[in-house]
């Protein structure tokens, strides 16, 4: 019988071929959705990294006449040492502006261990910043004191860019470039922090380095990182304000909240999902009445076959399980093809997603088109059961 | 073979009944060859239809082959026709979208059959109709008689002893009406199928052995 209907629907294809596209189309949407929805998802149940409740962010601008190195560490010594001295300040630290939930992004080609990596990101924190922030060293060690005053190359990296180069080797004492340099490395890796999500709960870690602050920071530093007591409320907020304010005449002062931060980025990178499904459930939509109305209109237009299959034999049951059945062929077809597209992804590695990420919104996006169509088809095929053969085969 | 015993057919619509079949008792020996005739609206295709268990009477009782049918379900209906009997109707209802070969299998693929034993007996019934050289041919490329002939094939692909013909000429003119003709009789004299045929046309009526005549719904002959 599967051979048979197979034929039938074979030799309608031009008939058949709209339907066919219809369930292409909303395949490769469903695919993309699920393959977006899914990826959200396992980013978002893996640790952020850090901990950013009662974190905050004063940005300012250096409104200081003086281009003194020296004169220039001096002073921001003494803020960040009357900022930490404030009794509702648990810790405090100086960051580029690129701090976790911003849009900023710095972004430098690195070369290591025989390989480049493009589009690493690129931070700078003082010896406070992982304090401040909650990260965890996974191995090495961050920088101190030391390291501000010295000249050495140093780094820290994180553990995807550490897995991205060494696998699973040790990366403490290694040493990479800056650029396409794959051979003459020299700056060399202390210590290695753990993944932080900084683009929200629903974006990978990406890969990043954390750069070494030296005594020439302070000429283009804009933003202290602020660990606060949870007791820290809106008056400590407008002292811990007053007191940049004074410190730093004429400067732009704005202080955020990294818990605020998280929630605007986080719906900034849900727009996009959101969007998808809505195209998605419009198509969806579109194409069970398409498979719907075309069912009915084929029900109607072969009332003498379906008369004349019961006149030589077929049940009223087998009569609907037909049409159903032919549905879910014409679904195949669909499907198939889609899935030949589908698998380029993973093959082709498009948007550096895992394959396991492709494969599972792939079956999510086949079920999910067969069980639609199986809805969709129930009802006409009901109908289609209910004709009297006598009264069909009359008909023409 | 078949025995109908008053059998009354009626059709009610939202304002009207109508009475298609009254007190109709009919006895068909096995082997039989019989012609109905009578003009039209007079319940020829209605009487077909109850006797092929394609509509149930309003009252009566229909025994085929010593089984009586009243009580049925529709799956035992469905096997029972696929097994029992052979329809062939005045417009053929062939299906366009499968080849000659693929329209005669049909009612094999309701039954428990090997597509090779399908494609043996679909063979053989094509070659009775005396189209082999036509199997790969979809329906719209034939002629009239070749499609009626293609639709004797399919009626007699599953060796039903029975054969229910409505007007089987009536869209053919004489000279292929009488070739349908031929092999009709050919099948109820070789075979011993059992055939009852509808028609309008006299002279098809005659070369029958037995014919009964409908007026009004009522049996006058
Ligand atoms: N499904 C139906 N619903 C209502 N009335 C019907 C139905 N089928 C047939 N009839 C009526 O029953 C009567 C007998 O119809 P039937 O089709 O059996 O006639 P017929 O003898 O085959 O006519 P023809 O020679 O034109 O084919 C007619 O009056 C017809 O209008
Ligand atoms: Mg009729």
């Amino acid at each position: 019988m599967f051979k048979h209907l197979f034929k039938l629907i074979w030799n309608k294809k031009k008939q058949n071929s709209l339907l066919i596209v219809e369930i292409l189309l909303s395949f490769m949407v469903l695919f993309a959705v699920f393959a977006f929805g899914i990826n959200s998802y396992r980013n978002y149940v893996k640790p952020i990294g850090i901990n950013y409740e009662h974190v905050w962010v004063i940005n300012y601008n250096n409104s200081l006449k003086t281009q003194n190195s020296d004169s220039l560490t001096l002073f921001y010594e003494g803020l960040l040492r009357n900022i930490k001295a404030m009794p509702q300040v648990i810790d405090a630290g100086y960051s580029s502006s690129n701090v976790p939930f911003s849009t900023s992004h710095t972004n430098n080609t690195i070369s290591a261990n025989g390989k480049e990596v493009p589009s690493v990101n690129q931070f700078s924190g003082d010896i406070n910043y992982i304090n401040v922030l909650g990260a965890k060293m996974q191995a090495g060690r961050w920088y101190n004191k030391e390291d501000f005053a010295s000249k050495q190359n140093i780094t820290v990296i994180n553990n995807a860019l550490k897995e991205k180069i060494f696998g699973n080797t040790d990366a403490v004492g290694k040493y990479l470039n800056y650029g396409d340099d794959k051979t003459h490395s020299k700056t060399k890796i202390i210590g290695v922090l753990n993944d932080i999500k900084f683009n929200g709960d629903y974006q990978r870690a990406e890969v990043s380095m954390y750069n070494r602050l030296d005594t020439g920071a302070y000429h283009w530093l804009t933003s202290i990182l602020v660990k606060v007591d949870p007791k820290a409320d809106a008056a400590f907020e407008s002292r811990l304000y007053k007191l940049m304010a004074n410190a730093l005449k004429n400067s732009n002062i704005e202080l955020e909240h990294l818990p605020n931060k998280l929630v605007a980025y986080n719906k900034f990178t849900l727009v996009p999902l959101i969007v998808m499904s809505i195209v998605a459930a419009f198509l969806i939509i579109n194409v069970a009445l398409g498979i719907f109305g075309v069912l009915w209109y084929n029900i109607n237009k072969r009332r003498g076959e379906i008369g004349l299959r019961r006149a030589i034999g077929a049940s009223g049951n087998s009569v609907s399980s037909q049409l159903v059945a032919e549905a879910l062929i014409v679904a195949t077809f669909s499907l198939i093809i889609g899935a030949f597209f589908a698998v380029q992804f993973p093959l082709l590695n498009v948007f550096d997603l895992p394959a396991s990420v492709y494969l599972l919104a792939l079956a999510l996006a086949i079920l999910f088109i067969y069980i639609l169509v199986l809805i969709c088809s129930l009802y006409p095929g009901k109908q289609a059961a209910a004709i009297y053969p006598a009264v069909a085969l009359h008909e023409e | 073979m078949i025995s109908l015993q008053n059998i009354e057919k009626v059709y009610r619509t939202t304002n009207i009944e109508t009475l298609a079949l009254n007190n109709i008792n009919l006895d068909i020996a096995k082997g039989e060859f019989l012609s109905i005739m009578g003009p039209s609206g007079c319940g020829k295709s209605t009487l077909l239809n109850i006797m092929g268990l394609l509509d149930a009477p309003s009252k009566g009782q229909i025994k085929i082959a010593d089984q009586t049918t009243g009580n049925l379900s529709d799956k035992q209906l469905a096997k029972f026709r696929n097994q029992k009997l052979g329809f062939i109707f005045q417009s053929y209802h062939l299906i366009n979208d499968l080849q000659v070969l693929d329209n005669v299998e049909l009612p094999l693929l309701y039954r428990d059959t090997t597509a090779k034993e399908r494609r043996q007996l679909a063979s053989e019934a094509l070659e009775k109709v005396g189209l082999s050289n036509r199997m790969k041919h979809f329906p719209t490329q034939l002629s009239g008689g070749q499609r009626q002939r293609v639709a004797i094939a399919r009626a007699i692909v599953g060796r039903p002893e029975i054969i229910l013909a409505d007007e089987p000429t009536g869209n053919l003119d004489s000279a292929m009406g009488n070739e349908i003709m031929d092999i009709l009789i050919n099948l109820n004299k070789n075979d011993g199928t059992t055939i009852i045929m509808v028609t309008h046309d006299e002279h098809m009526a005659q070369k029958t052995h037995r014919l009964v005549r409908l007026f009004d719904g009522s049996q006058v002959l």
